[in-house]
């Protein structure tokens, strides 16, 4: 029954969606830059890095996952864009992680990990340790796919 | 009242036991007179000796056959005793009519015995199942009071968790109930044996164990993760696999970034399009794609890095393309063309 209801939330859409958001973000880099080599090849790896995420986030689910909204909100607050939210009812986590009344009573074990995976994931500071699960469930399965795609982009392209 | 019943027994009863003693007395001392002139009479018939034989037998069946017997010899003696045992004749009248009367009762006061002993051992039983009756009763009272308040703290329990989690009462249901009668807090909510059933606590279990199902499914999701059991063991594994994984991303996005300057990045709006076009139509047939794909290195200079590609490498191309236009798996399984996915 749970594995059920998780079934319907982290639902995660095809390779192909991912290979599209990526290979049109990769094509707006291009365009971007005219100019055929920028002056460090550390700033174009941070670009296409950076629209690797992008476009995962965009595939994954736009605004509808957390991770995914802060993600996207991350990457817009650095080129000092505005991310559009979509008009939805939004339920809000009240439970701060880094403030707790009874903090002996959660089991210290699972604690320290979730603080961990918050670290990692990103929009894990706001969340509850059960809801912060569902989110790296979502997380790694589009991550996962993600790197297949550009995996299969890489090998395509690399010389013979 | 059965008390009071029993003492009028026990009197009556003392009173009949006399008089079958006195009759029994009696008795004898007509047998002993009729011996006196059974003896006295010759003619005597074996009947009367075995009523004298069977005197010293058991007194009921000899009262009884005694009995029967002399309202015969009642009878006979009348016509052989008319002469001299007149008066004796009447005391037999007497005493067979006593003796009948008493025929009934001592049988009647053996019936009473019997019946009074019945009564005694009713009654003691009677007594005995009162108590249990009563311990019964009181046993089931309580059972009833404890499953109110079972019913009416489980309602009560019902409600509030119902007010806090949702969720809770599944979990609470799955979970079985034992031994719960023995606390009869005003939340009774069904929990396991030797855990507490305070409102947090509770609320603390079904936490944990949305949390834990949510680890097992990703135990399910991260390779590796079967391996190691326990909490901690497996919450290592996924930040490692997480780790691993934006690493990967990183360092395919530097394979990316050396690729792609090697070949020139100015993109003409037409490849630009026909990209997008290919992309459009990823659901197509493959005809359409195939056609599209030698275009790539007519149409274009340097618009994508597939342009300085010799048409020795039209087949790796055309790899990607037919994998992307097909379903994911097949990215999967063209292990021939050397993808590690």
């Amino acid at each position: 029954m749970a594995s059920a209801d998780k079934l319907i939330n982290t639902y995660v859409p095809e390779k192909d969606v991912f290979a599209l958001h990526f290979l049109q973000s990769l094509s707006n880099l291009r365009t971007q830059n005219p100019l055929n080599s920028p002056d460090k090849s550390i700033d174009r790896v941070r670009k296409i890095k950076k629209a690797a995420y992008v476009s995962m986030a965009r595939a994954a689910g736009g605004t509808s996952r957390l991770w995914s909204r802060a993600l996207l909100r991350r990457a817009a607050k650095d080129d000092n864009k505005s991310v559009r939210f979509s008009r939805r009812k939004r339920k809000v986590t009240w439970k701060i992680s880094s403030k707790r009344k009874r903090s002996n009573q959660r089991a210290p074990v699972v604690e320290e990990a979730a603080e961990r995976l918050r670290n990692l994931v990103p929009g894990g500071g706001g969340m509850e340790t059960s809801k912060l699960m569902e989110e790296t469930a979502h997380y790694i399965k589009c991550l996962s796919m993600q790197v297949k795609v550009m995996q299969c982009l890489v090998d395509g392209l690399s010389p013979k | 009242m059965l008390e009071g019943l029993v003492s009028q027994e026990s009197l009556s009863l003392n009173s009949m036991d006399m008089s079958v003693l006195e009759r029994l007395k009696w008795v004898q001392q007509q047998q002993q007179q009729l011996q006196q002139v059974v003896s006295q009479s010759s003619n005597n018939s074996p009947e009367l000796l075995q009523i004298l034989q069977f005197h010293g037998s058991n007194n009921d069946e000899l009262l009884q056959s005694s009995f029967s017997q002399f309202q015969m010899f009642g009878s006979g003696f009348g016509p052989n005793y008319n002469m001299g045992f007149g008066p004796p004749h009447e005391a037999m009248d007497e005493c067979i009519s006593r003796t009948s009367s008493c025929h009934m009762e001592p049988v009647d006061t053996i019936e009473v015995l019997l019946k009074t002993g019945e009564e005694n051992r009713a009654i003691a039983l009677k007594n005995k199942r009162k108590p249990e009756v009563k311990t019964r009763e009181e046993e089931k009272i309580e059972k009833k009071i404890k499953v109110e308040a079972e019913t009416e703290s489980s309602i009560k329990g019902k409600s509030n968790m119902r007010n806090t989690e949702a969720s809770s009462d599944t979990s609470k249901e799955t979970s079985k109930g034992a031994s719960e009668i023995q606390k009869l807090d005003y939340i009774h909510v069904r929990a396991r044996r030797g855990q507490a059933t305070d409102r947090h606590s509770l609320a603390e279990r079904a936490r944990r164990e949305k949390i834990s199902k949510k680890m097992k499914y990703l135990q399910d999701i991260v390779p590796g993760c079967n391996k190691v059991t326990g909490k901690a063991g497996m919450l290592d594994e996924i930040i490692n696999y997480v780790q691993c994984l934006q690493r990967q991303v990183e360092f395919l996005s530097m394979k990316l970034a050396v690729l792609n300057p090697e070949l020139e990045l100015a993109v003409e709006d037409v490849s630009v399009k026909q990209f997008q076009a290919y992309f459009t139509n990823v659901a197509a047939s493959k005809q359409s794609i195939m056609v599209d794909v030698p275009l790539f290195p007519l149409d274009q200079q340097g618009s994508l890095d597939l342009s300085a590609i010799n048409p020795n490498q039209t087949t790796s191309i055309e790899a990607p393309s037919t994998s992307w236009e097909t379903q994911s798996q097949s990215l999967y399984n063209t292990s021939s063309l050397g993808f590690q996915y």
